[in-house]
């Protein structure tokens, strides 16, 4: 998928999920897969799921645009059901993440590994206007490290999620982060959470291995 | 070296007075989000408990295998309700002289229709056989916790130094596979903090040498604390060698810190009124379905126990039991809470 360059696309334009700016570039069509039962990370989640279904979302449309500053990433779902409030102990959230490798040959279907960590943009429906920034090294290794870095919005409307996560570019951490320069190419994985279904943690929906994800250079060559 | 920390509780001498319970709520769990957690519940028995017919809702293990389990929803817990406490004592809304005195007590909103402790006094058995006793529950702290070793996150620690289980709040995201796992329903999901919260068997406490608030404040001397290796100490006596204190459903596989001396109850009447010594008025299988086979055991030794300390004989159980000297209960934990500097963080 290519992250087109809009050069005149304020992040606060980025960021509203029904800017006209999205519509004018076309989607990417991405089949999701449900994470296996066995692959799970306790041997509780294991049984409790063992011949039941895990990754309720099977497709996502994806969109990327970068204005030499930020990335934005849209992402759009059907879903029958908003859940975004947590009205009961039984009650998870809608959400959805980003994945981006933030090393070579960092491996997606373990979220990273020891030396090899990944990052994760995660938005959910309980905390709509906002996203979190987190690294993994591992199953269940995941943690926040910043909850202001990436920025999020999404809405439901009549049966469909349209959420946006942007991130600078580039960014200084001692975390180590994704570094995304116009022009890099690296690849990126989605991870889509349904709520009504108790999906949280490793029972999602996520694209398969690394999508190839490729910025477009800035035509003034500014950002190199 | 690893160590366990653990609770025995005489249910002969609990008088089901919540002091524990409440001892426990002004400690731990007055935050936002925290309002219907009870990390220390005491019910009447048989009933259905907390959260309502906990005993059904799955989890823990079998042969070794992790059990599905449900998560209990609030309603099931009991939400904590209020009442027009302003109205009745000081007369708010109230017109005319007397103030409150017009007013009845009343819930406020949605009338509940379950609680912490819904079902007290009702118990079980027909006159005049009726009976009942109060089952205190706490986190059982145990050896094989069934929620930390459901927990992707390892968000779920055991302390090696004393085997206490606690949530690590920074590692915990609110995914509540804990709550379905726990077999003893006594893990809690807080909505402000969207993390899971549970009974800390007052570690803070114990590190100052102070025993936890529910068996500190307990009225009925009906908590022993200690170490479970402390051959001097009355847990170790209680558990190992008179062997009279056994876990709550130990068939949960999650092997409990916790143990209970089961009630021993009066003989029954028979058909025609008689006093029948050989059936005791709480069946005895149904202290097996809570306690497991060897509750018969237990039972055993303590009635002969008792016979012997009736007949004026010396009894190291009886003497143990009674709690004669009431700090002897705490396992050297015998600090004096008014003596802690706390710190708020
Ligand atoms: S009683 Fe439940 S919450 Fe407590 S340690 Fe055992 S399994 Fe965990
Ligand atoms: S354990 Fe002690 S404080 Fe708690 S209800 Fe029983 S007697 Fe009262």
């Amino acid at each position: 998928m290519k992250a087109s360059y809009v050069s005149a696309a304020a992040l606060g334009t980025l960021l509203d999920p029904d800017a006209p700016i999205w519509s004018s570039h076309s989607p990417e069509r991405v089949s999701m897969l449900g994470t296996p039962a066995g692959m799970q990370p306790s041997a509780a989640i294991q049984v409790a799921w063992k011949g039941r279904k895990i990754g309720a979302i099977e497709r996502a449309e994806i969109k990327a645009l970068h204005n030499g500053e930020e990335l934005a990433f849209r992402l759009e779902w059907a879903d029958a059901s908003e859940d975004a409030e947590l009205p009961d102990n039984d009650s998870f959230p809608d959400a959805a993440a980003i994945l981006l490798p933030a090393a070579k040959g960092a491996p997606l279907m373990t979220m990273g590994a020891p030396e090899l960590p990944v990052n994760a943009w995660y938005w959910r429906a309980d905390e709509r206007e906002s996203a979190r920034h987190l690294v993994a090294t591992g199953l269940g290794t995941s943690h926040t490290f910043d909850r202001t870095g990436v920025r999020g919005q999404g809405h439901w409307k009549s049966g469909r999620w349209r959420v946006v996560m942007a991130r600078a570019l580039r960014m200084e951490s001692d975390q180590p982060l994704a570094q995304l320069p116009p022009g890099a190419e690296t690849g990126f994985g989605i991870a889509i959470w349904e709520g009504s279904s108790a999906e949280r943690g490793g029972l999602k929906s996520f694209s398969g291995n690394w999508l190839p994800l490729q910025l477009e250079p800035t035509t003034s060559g500014r950002n190199g | 070296m690893e160590r366990q920390l653990a609770m025995v509780l005489d249910l002969n001498k609990c008088l089901g007075c919540q002091t524990c319970t409440i001892a426990c709520k002004r400690l731990w769990t007055r935050d936002e989000g925290m309002e219907y957690m009870w990390w220390n519940s005491v019910n009447t028995q048989p009933g259905r408990g907390t959260p309502r017919d906990w005993e059904d809702l799955g989890g823990g293990f079998r042969e070794g295998i992790p059990e599905p389990g449900r998560i209990p929803t609030r309603r099931e817990f009991g939400e904590a309700w209020e009442y027009n406490h302003r109205e009745v004592f000081y007369g708010e809304n109230a017109s005319g002289s007397g103030g409150g005195a017009g007013q009845h007590l009343q819930i406020q909103g949605e009338k509940p229709d379950w609680g912490p402790n819904w079902d007290e006094d009702q118990g079980g058995g027909d006159y005049p056989n009726s009976y009942y006793f109060y089952l205190p529950r706490i986190c059982n702290h145990c050896t094989h916790p069934a929620c930390l070793e459901a927990c992707p996150r390892k968000a779920i620690e055991k302390n090696a130094d004393n085997g206490i289980v606690t949530v690590n709040e920074d590692r915990c995201r609110g995914y509540r596979f804990c709550m379905e796992a726990c077999p003893y329903k006594k893990i809690y999901f807080n909505q402000a903090k969207k993390i899971s919260q549970k009974c800390i068997f007052c570690f803070p406490r114990i590190e100052q040498g102070v025993a936890p608030a529910c068996a500190r404040q307990c009225p009925g001397r009906v908590r022993f604390v200690g170490y479970r290796d402390d051959r001097d100490a009355p847990i170790y006596k209680l558990v190992d060698k008179w062997q009279v204190a056994i876990p709550l459903h130990p068939e949960y596989g999650t092997e409990p810190n916790v143990f209970y001396v089961p009630p021993i109850a009066p003989p029954r009447y028979d058909e025609n009124g008689e006093i029948d010594e050989l059936n005791p008025r709480i069946p005895e299988a149904y202290l097996v379905s809570l306690f497991g086979p060897k509750v018969i055991d237990a039972l055993v030794v303590l009635g002969e126990e008792m016979a012997k300390a009736r007949k004026g004989e010396k009894s190291e159980l009886m003497d143990l039991l009674i709690a004669y000297k009431w700090k002897e209960m705490f396992g050297g934990f015998d600090e004096d809470p008014a003596a802690i500097e706390w710190v708020k963080s």
